[in-house]
């Protein structure tokens, strides 16, 4: 009966001893809850545009040498920050200096502003811990901006457009990508770049190429992360056809026409009166010209700005007056450019001239109709005699 | 009785006592024009080229036959011409009462044909020089449709500077040749119509005169 009784008691002395230990705040577990402090906070994106979901995580550090310290519950809210992936409900243990990760998903539904949603942590043995971190809701976007482009654009030529990419939030953005498209009508390359990161305030530039074979407009879209959210921006590049005001531009003059034998030559200069070079300068009769040897077409060749090469072609064209010579010189992306001008063929040659009145040949007559006349009447004078 | 070249040329006076006889004799004077004709027929030919080839677009084939009409005309103008000198000399001397006959008329201008001939064969060697350099224009099928176009290319033939030169240097010789045909032609009508020296002059240089005036009035407006 005694041991019974020393049994029982045993009993209900480790029972109260027990109890004792984790339920009873004590001084110095307030003294160990006061060391546990929160050691860093991050936003995963650092900055939240309207409606964009993340993470945060807040860094809790127990500062106690050497007694370790239970947390029994943790949450994070806010009325602009809506929790998404429920709270910390069980017990966990902080060892003496160690460091535990308490992470929640977040939704802002907050207008543009600094926000301060509030972190607590509930200890066993002691009072809760509350933590107010600040994070920005920023609904600026990135900046998508043409910095060069041709003056003009003409007709299956190559040019090149440079875009500039700027990010002025204050957070990073990732995988970044740059998606250009503009139908049919014209060839891009690249369409699409990855540029991956763009850190806060910085830029990047981006370069593709446009060969247009008709007018279209651009669709420029760079698409971003923000976080883990997608966000884009677009931007149209009209493309449109205008006389390019560096081409090459020959101009043919000094025409002359000559016509042998059916066969019509005209010669001619040909000048380079544009800012750019033209190559494989050639020229050539059309129809209703029938090309005949030796020059059924004229290469003058490559030529710079302001100069000049000479042309002969030569053609057979009957019943026709007016001719059309082409000239078709490639640029220096190689497209072909062509341009015609009618040169009127006279019927008759034109070698003849105006010589207005003979006046030698006149003359000569009159003087030996003279001495004709003149001796005749003297002659007749002394033959009367 | 002898009657010699150069007497022709240089002393007609001479050469027309000697060589007309009591009956008119156009042997030789035939012959002489018919010297003239084939020199004259051979400037046909060139000339005849020269339209030839003007046509030789539009009408293919036609060429030899445009030549051969030339030296044909050509040929019989010569003989033409002569018989209207003699019938032009022969009405002018009746006015003076010349009483020699027609034929006789011809037999004179036959031989007062010589320098004519010369000049001719002058005129052949210039052509040979110069109808070459001639542009000619190529009529087509269609420009002969259109009389305008025809006399555009007549005239654009006629100025080239070749053509020009020619028919300048062709009008000079044979103007001087025919004044020296016309020397002879006084003489021979003087004595052909029994008309005094001065009414032969008058015969002869009036229609001479005016035909040269005329010729000069083309070259001034060519």
């Amino acid at each position: 009966m005694k041991i019974l009784t020393f049994l029982v008691l045993i009993t209900i002395t480790l029972l109260a001893g027990i109890g004792g230990t984790t339920a009873y705040v004590t001084p110095d577990s307030i003294v160990a809850a006061g060391n546990v402090y929160i050691s860093n906070v991050t936003y995963d994106p650092g900055a939240f545009f309207t409606g964009d979901t993340g993470t945060v995580t807040f860094a809790v550090t127990n500062g106690n040498a050497n007694q370790s310290i239970v947390a029994n519950h943790a949450t994070f809210g806010d009325k602009n920050f809506q929790l998404t992936s429920g709270t910390y409900d069980t017990s966990s243990n902080i060892g003496p200096l160690q460091t535990r990760p308490y992470v929640f998903s977040v939704a802002s539904d907050a207008n543009e502003g600094t926000y301060y949603p509030t972190f607590s942590l509930s200890f066993r043995d002691a009072d809760s811990l509350y933590y107010s971190g600040m994070v920005r809701v920023d609904n600026t976007p990135l900046v998508v901006s043409v910095l060069s482009k041709p003056d003009s654009f003409t007709q299956a030529k190559k040019d090149t457009i440079s875009v500039q990419v700027a990010n002025p939030r204050k957070n990073e953005v990732k995988n970044v990508i740059v998606d250009v498209s503009g139908g049919d009508g014209v060839d891009l390359l690249p369409s699409t770049q990855y540029i991956g990161r763009v850190a806060a305030g910085t830029s990047i530039l981006v370069n593709f190429s446009v060969t247009p074979n008709q007018e279209t407009t651009l669709h420029l879209t760079l698409n971003y992360d923000n976080g883990d959210n997608h966000h884009s921006t677009d931007l149209q590049i009209p493309v449109t056809f205008t006389p390019d005001k560096k081409k090459a531009n020959p101009v043919m003059s000094n025409i002359a026409v000559k016509t042998e034998s059916g066969v019509t030559h005209i010669t001619g200069d040909v000048t380079n009166a544009g800012l750019t070079v033209a190559n494989a300068v050639t020229v050539t009769a059309l129809a209703p010209a029938v090309p005949q040897d030796p020059y059924k077409s004229y290469v003058i060749g490559a030529l710079k700005p302001d100069d000049f090469g000479s042309f002969e072609v030569t053609f057979s064209a009957d019943n026709s007056t007016n001719i059309p010579i082409q000239l078709t010189f490639r640029d220096t992306d190689g497209n072909v450019i062509t341009s015609t001008q009618n040169v009127t063929v006279p019927l008759f040659s034109s070698s003849t001239q105006d010589t207005g009145f003979p006046v030698l040949p006149v003359v000569a007559v009159v003087l030996v109709v003279a001495i004709f006349v003149g001796g005749w009447l003297v002659y007749l004078k002394r033959y009367k005699q | 009785m002898k009657t010699s070249l150069p007497d022709l040329l240089i002393n007609p006076n001479k050469f027309f006592q000697q060589a007309l006889g009591d009956k008119e004799q156009l042997k030789y004077p035939g012959l002489i024009i018919l010297l003239g004709a084939v020199v004259a027929a051979i400037s046909g030919y060139f000339m005849g080229s020269l339209t030839a080839g003007m046509m030789e677009s539009a009408m293919q084939g036609m060429g030899s036959f445009i030549v051969i009409i030339a030296v044909i005309a050509a040929f019989v103008m010569t003989f033409l011409v002569w018989i209207v000198w003699a019938g032009v000399f022969y009405l002018f001397s009746k006015v003076f009462k010349g009483t020699g006959s027609f034929n006789r008329c011809l037999e004179v201008v036959g031989y007062g044909y010589v320098p004519q001939i010369i000049g001719a064969l002058v005129t052949v060697i210039a052509a040979l020089e110069y109808l070459p350099r001639v542009a000619v224009p190529h009529l087509t099928s269609a420009v002969l449709e259109n009389p305008q176009m025809i006399q555009d290319a007549t005239t654009a033939l006629m100025h080239d500077p070749a053509m020009l030169e020619f028919t300048q240097i062709s009008a000079v010789i044979s103007i001087v040749f025919l004044l020296w045909s016309a020397n002879i032609w006084i003489f021979g009508i003087k004595q052909a119509r029994n008309i005094p020296m001065r009414d032969a002059a008058i015969c002869v240089g009036l229609p001479v005169i005016l035909l040269i005036l005329f010729q000069v009035y083309k070259l001034a407006g060519a």
